[in-house]
């Protein structure tokens, strides 16, 4: 693999993109109550540069860095990428980096770790000597993990897991958080640690390595500190906790420390989320108690503000489920010529495009996708022929439209996993994390005769001689129009 | 005087003349607002009935056009002591 260039921690990267023109320095004081969060929100929907905000209010020394993928620029950035890269260019970088070798991760010494430069223990742990913001006005809380990891490690398996589970400031010692069942972590506290009453060890990390946080983000089986060196084409630097033993990037810029509680909860919610509404109910949900906190000399915490779309949730689950749902296919040797997930769907609409050369392969696929760790995810799979630009939704949508049987093309699923974040969701289902899937089959029926039964489709390039085609083309402008880009 | 909010999906949970248990937020300015304590309260829509005052939230965020004046009578911690 050639040598990669990716910004190795939060600061390079934020330095990267304010030299290419994809993050803007503000200097005046801003709000950390509702203000920060309302200029990330708009940056977000009017797809700019990313604030990086260098004067906080009531938190000296302390600074912001939002959106810090919410677009496909700073996606190529982070990758070390031209930030002129394509989407296409973006994710076939993503697979050839992802089937790559392993590169196991390095443990540094403590004091050669910047997040070591200050630590609080004790009675000096207080979360409000950070400056979580408040993202969205009516939020249930501050949250303090929004662009984050939350490392944990399976107590039998030792499998580490790095989750980007949303944390709520309760109070100066204790966070809550939405935690699903079937996450690795949900799946961990209730087979293992809540039926033997034993505090699970976490840390926190904010203020990653845009590579480490699309790792923690993303739905991958390989593990995320293997999966950093990957990306990035060289070890990812650990260091061990203060207060347990689990390891965290070194380079981040604040670590929590603390034990995730078994017998205590506290409420979390609502948040504003990716789907673009608040829809998840205020509950009491897992439960974070903070034992140390430590952090680097003038600290930047990331902020991701989830609404409408876009912005790095959207973003960067839709990159990476598309594509790790495109190696799950591959793998099992269906013929696809793509995935794409528009960030748009709040990742919700899963776009395959397939050579249908056997009957039943749509149906096939969504088996793949629903039934995978992927799938409760999203919900919705649309499966359309290898003439289907699958990243042009106009062609997309057209397809749909007509391909897709509405008697026979459209499968439902009942009764799958699904997630209390879902809108569509009736309140029961939110509760239990129940979900519902649909698979459109946009395929032409390969019992259909292709010369009699399958429609020919209608187009300039469909219909006229290549002669033709180029004689009206050479004089388009002859005619009177404009030319064509 | 003090202003704290509350998350309620009915503002008819907020049941005057008796003593009920809530988990509210500060709204007081300072590094400290929005941190929660559960307590054991009495609320009045007499809005100088009691010195702090107490807003509320609905289900999804809504800020509700009810105002209510609180007396926390006392704090409880529902945390085992062992994680303190």
């Amino acid at each position: 693999m050639s040598k990669i260039s990716a910004p190795r921690s939060n600061r390079e990267f934020v330095e990267a993109c304010i030299k290419s023109g994809d993050a803007v320095r503000i200097k005046q004081q801003v709000d950390w109550d509702n203000e920060a969060g309302a200029i990330v929100r708009r940056v977000c929907e009017l797809g700019q540069a990313a604030p990086f905000m260098e004067n906080i209010k009531d938190y000296p020394g302390f600074s912001y860095f939002g959106a810090p993928l919410s677009t496909y620029r700073r996606m190529a950035i982070s990758l070390g990428m031209d930030p002129a890269s394509t989407l296409p260019e973006i994710g076939k970088e993503y697979l050839k980096r992802t089937n790559s070798e392993p590169i196991a991760p390095v443990t540094i010494d403590r004091k050669d770790a910047p997040c070591k430069e200050n630590i609080l223990l004790g009675d000096d742990v207080d979360l409000c000597k950070l400056p979580v913001p408040l993202v969205h006005d009516g939020d249930g809380g501050r949250y303090v993990g929004t662009w984050h990891a939350v490392v944990t490690k399976h107590p039998v398996r030792g499998d580490v897991n790095w989750g980007m589970y949303r944390q709520m400031m309760w109070d100066g010692r204790t966070m809550s958080g939405a935690v699903f069942p079937f996450s690795d972590l949900g799946k961990a506290l209730t087979e293992y640690y809540l039926p033997r009453g034993e505090g699970c060890p976490f840390a926190t990390a904010i203020g990653l390595s845009p590579l480490a946080a699309m790792a923690a983000c993303a739905p991958s089986p390989i593990p995320e500190p293997e999966l950093v060196g990957m990306l990035s084409g060289e070890p990812a630097r650990l260091v061990k906790c203060e207060t347990n033993d689990l390891e965290v990037p070194a380079d981040a810029e604040i670590i929590l420390e603390g034990v995730i509680l078994p017998d205590y909860k506290v409420e979390e919610g609502p948040f504003g989320e990716y789907t673009g509404y608040r829809t998840s109910p205020r509950d009491f949900r897992v439960t974070f108690r903070v034992n140390a906190i430590t952090y680097r000399n003038n600290a930047t915490m990331t902020i991701s503000n989830m609404g409408t779309p876009q912005d790095e949730g959207q973003m960067l689950r839709s990159f990476s489920l598309g594509l790790e749902l495109e190696k799950l296919l591959r793998s099992q040797g269906i013929p696809i010529t793509g995935v794409y997930m528009h960030p748009r769907s709040t990742h919700h609409m899963m776009i395959v495009g397939v050579k249908p050369t056997y009957a039943g392969v749509a149906s096939q696929i969504a088996h793949l996708a629903f039934g995978s760790k992927l799938g409760p995810w999203f919900h919705m799979v649309m499966v359309v022929d290898d003439k289907t630009d699958i990243y042009n939704w106009d062609e997309v949508y057209h397809a749909f439209c007509t391909r897709c049987h509405p008697a026979n093309g459209i499968h439902i699923y009942k009764n799958t996993v699904g997630t209390p974040l879902y809108p569509f969701a009736t309140p029961h289902e939110r509760k239990y994390s129940i979900g519902s899937k649909v698979l459109f089959d946009c395929l032409w029926p390969v019992d259909w005769d292709p010369i009699n039964d399958v429609p020919t489709p209608v187009s300039f390039k469909n219909v006229y001689s290549k002669e033709i085609q180029d004689q009206v083309t050479s004089n388009w402008t002859a005619y009177g129009y404009p030319p064509v880009k | 005087m003090n202003q704290w909010e509350v998350f309620v999906m009915d503002v008819a949970e907020l049941v005057e003349g008796t003593d009920l248990e809530l988990t509210i937020r500060t709204l007081n300015p300072g590094v400290q607002k929005y941190t929660y304590k559960r307590v054991r309260a009495q609320v009045s829509t007499a809005l100088d009935q009691f010195a702090d005052q107490l807003q509320v939230r609905l289900g999804r965020g809504q800020l509700s056009k009810a105002r209510f004046s609180i007396k926390v009578i006392e704090e409880i911690q529902r945390c085992p002591a062992k994680y303190l």
